[in-house]
């Protein structure tokens, strides 16, 4: 039984001639109903985007008017929305804080990393998932998905006793290889399902061109699969930026990354520095934010391609 | 139509292979070398003055804004004094325990560690912890501090900065509602009353703020004993008796009266007390730094008052929690330096007040109590008479499990202030969930 897919059709533009019968593309409908002559539609539209945006942005607001208060404003009653005395005091703390550059250094180098590595093993792993039949095919899949089924923490211990009798504690190879463990499994699982989508026939044509294996999976099926090796990338570099128990634990002062550098540096014992940690927090966001920005295109189509059956 | 890959590259042999290579790793792990037991050897060859070596250090506060500058001075003043490299390890407060104790299991860590008093049995468990009880013979440390840092009967840890977890008040506040600070309610029912004075004064007013959120909801401990619960007998857990059950039902009478409120833990209750929305609250010394920097009242200093806490019935000695620091040394390379350490900074005069100035934490110290930095700061003096004097150890602190056990009982109590189930049913469910894990 093959278990690949077909590319799903290109949907068909409308026909000039019939425009009452063509479908729609979704986008035309929801602008349609944010533009609707109906005030009831419209109003629901607007009532919707705006709960909806809301829900998504207000967080951010908060952590950046959070950023722009005095310390002792910051748990004022009644809550003010907008602060009443607006600071920088916690982003020039910020600027003259070295460690947290050192932290930021740290976090790119093994964010990258994980992201290049994770997407370069998945490749090929997903690949051979999809295009190949072996005996205990369907079982390696399940057990790559295995290691997602165990509590994080039972695997940091194990981690932690596997790195420490390797000398490999306190390393970035120790980092990126426990943030790998973790993303390894979503980014194989969902590239598998991009490169179920790749028709075989394609890969057959290139055989009987001469190309040889290697040759098929860099120069055909990998570029087709770009949208979804982006996906993953990102998937995993998130997961690298954003960890916080396994740098904190398998890292060590020098290596130590954002997340558990920002606690160690803004939560203390009794207190909190509310306005630097938001402000931190805000700052080290962007970049991730930018790179989302940047390459949602690829992520949408990268994370939803593989669920269309044709 | 599919692509088959050759039966020779993935073979059954193959996966074998690989699947023998994870379980070598595995075992390996396994065999991977721990440390030696505690010997005491590095205390003694501390106290007697042998060679100084290069060690480590791990404290939550090196990277506290406030306690940073204390900490960094106390190592670079023993630094110079003795040519050795002392280096720095740090955690946050939150996650301390774990990091340390996976640490000092893995061989990763030898030295000295900064460790709450509530973790020494813990960590004196896993047998790498020397005993100190050479290095306090003529140091002058008080009796209570000494005791404080004790499991078991060892002196696991030289005391550093021991007080207690009490009450403290707004004396502004409680003067609004007529209560006098230095005459606070004896009792519990004239706490009570006061209580509702306070909650007259309206204004959303939060009379105590009290911890109701699970993750605190140990503070009930202290008012079980209060109320005449040993809380463990033995290795018998006493939950379930009837003080404890006297004592959740009077915690939820306070609920249901809002005279304390909903989901306040430690942190929400000084951001409560600090804003002047609470009158009352629990605290250990370290929180008074805390809880000036975050009010908009420049004065809240010298509104702070330290209150004994009510007891059942007149004449009773009130509760409180003992609260502190101590310095431990875990075998291995530098204990004996990291030891000798330890007794500097947890005993040298000029180092004490050095870092008293900065903390403002109590010191531990017969001479350093006595001396008029100490004595002039009229809060700290009256922390220690009325609240940190008559301060006892957390009896399941000596149970290895001891934070399960509070996390146990603590769920159990909310559940009976959100009106889940009944006081009685619910102690007589945490007091056999505590045994069990007492073993």
């Amino acid at each position: 039984m093959s278990a690949t897919t077909q590319l799903p059709a290109a949907p068909t533009p409308p026909s000039a001639s019939s425009p009452a019968e063509a479908p729609r593309p979704p986008q035309r409908l929801r602008r349609g109903a944010l533009r609707s002559e109906r005030p009831g539609v419209r109003f629901a539209a607007w009532a919707t985007v705006v709960v909806c945006g809301g829900f998504g942005l207000l967080p951010v607001y908060w952590l950046l008017a959070t950023s722009l208060t005095p310390r002792d404003q910051v748990f004022a009653y009644p809550p003010k929305f907008f602060p009443s005395a607006p600071t920088l005091d916690a982003f020039a703390a910020l600027a003259s804080n070295d460690q947290l550059f050192g932290y930021l250094r740290n976090s790119v180098i093994v964010s990258v990393i994980t992201a290049v590595l994770s997407v370069l093993v998945s490749a090929y792993m997903g690949y051979s998932f999809s295009k190949f039949r072996y005996r205990g095919r369907r079982s390696l899949m399940y057990l790559v998905l295995a290691s997602q089924m165990f509590p994080q923490a039972l695997l940091l211990v194990t981690l932690y006793s596997v790195f420490s009798a390797y000398n490999l504690l306190n390393t970035y190879t120790a980092l990126v290889l426990s943030f790998t463990t973790f993303t390894l499994p979503l980014c194989v699982w969902m590239l598998k399902g991009f490169f179920d989508t790749i028709p075989d026939e394609l890969v057959e044509a290139a055989r009987v061109d001469g190309a040889s294996r290697l040759r098929i999976i860099h120069s055909i099926v990998l570029p087709l699969a770009a949208p979804g090796l982006i996906a993953a990338g990102l998937f995993a570099f998130v997961r690298g930026w954003n960890d916080f128990v396994f740098a904190l634990t398998l890292a060590g002062p020098e290596k130590q990354t954002l997340p558990p550098g920002l606690v160690n540096t803004f939560i203390g014992e009794a207190s909190t520095a509310w306005p630097e940690l938001m402000a931190a927090s805000l700052v080290v966001s962007l970049p991730v934010a930018i790179a989302f920005i940047a390459l949602q295109k690829y992520l949408v189509g990268g994370l939803t391609a593989g669920a269309v059956k044709g | 139509m599919s692509l088959t890959l050759p039966q020779s590259a993935v073979s059954r042999r193959r996966v074998l292979q690989l699947l023998g290579i994870g379980a070598g790793t595995a075992a390996l792990a396994a065999c991977a070398p721990s440390a030696p037991s505690s010997t005491g050897a590095a205390a003694s060859a501390a106290a007697a003055g042998g060679a100084k070596t290069d060690f480590a250090f791990s404290s939550w506060s090196f990277t506290e804004e406030a306690a940073a500058p204390a900490l960094e001075a106390i190592v670079k003043a023993y630094q110079d004094a003795n040519d050795v490299t002392i280096k720095d390890v740090s955690f946050p407060y939150n996650e301390y325990i774990n990091q340390l104790t996976l640490q000092v299991k893995g061989g990763q860590f030898t030295g000295a560690a900064h460790v709450d008093v509530a973790w020494l049995g813990s960590l004196a468990a896993m047998g790498k912890l020397q005993d100190l009880s050479a290095l306090t013979e003529g140091r002058g440390y008080t009796d209570a501090a000494l005791a404080a840092a004790q499991f078991d009967g060892v002196q696991y840890g030289l005391p550093w900065t021991i007080g207690a977890i009490g009450l403290v008040g707004n004396s502004e506040i409680l003067q609004k509602a007529g209560i006098d600070p230095d005459a606070f309610p004896a009792t519990i029912d004239e706490f009570e009353k006061a209580l509702k004075d306070l909650k007259g004064l309206g204004g959303g007013m939060i009379p105590y703020a009290a911890s109701t959120k699970a993750a605190q909801l140990k503070d009930i401990l202290i008012w079980m004993e209060t109320f005449g619960s040993p809380l463990v007998d033995g290795d018998t857990v006493t939950i379930g008796d009837d003080a404890s059950v006297e004592a959740v039902t009077w915690y939820k009478s306070l609920y249901d009266q809002k005279l304390i409120a909903a989901d306040v833990d430690r942190f929400d209750a000084r951001s409560l007390f600090a804003q002047g929305r609470a009158a009352i609250y629990d605290d250990a010394p370290v929180g008074r730094n805390a809880v000036q920097e975050e009010s908009p009242d420049k004065d809240l200093g010298s509104k702070l008052v330290p209150l004994s806490r009510p007891v059942l019935k007149a004449g009773e000695t009130p509760r409180a929690l003992v609260w502190g620091g101590a310095i431990a040394v875990v075998d291995g390379e530098g204990a004996a330096t990291a030891a000798d350490f330890a007794q500097f900074a947890t005993s040298d005069l000029d180092t004490v007040l050095a870092d008293y100035e900065v903390r403002g934490l109590p010191p531990v110290t017969t001479e350093a109590q006595q001396s008029d930095v100490v004595a002039a700061d009229t809060f700290g003096s009256l922390f220690n008479e009325r609240i940190t004097a008559t301060s006892t150890s957390n009896p399941f602190w000596k149970f290895t499990a001891y934070s399960q056990i509070e996390t146990v009982v603590a769920e159990q109590v909310q559940a009976v202030l959100v009106g889940k189930t009944d006081a009685k049913a619910a102690m007589q469910k945490a007091g056999e969930a505590a045994q069990k894990l007492v073993g």
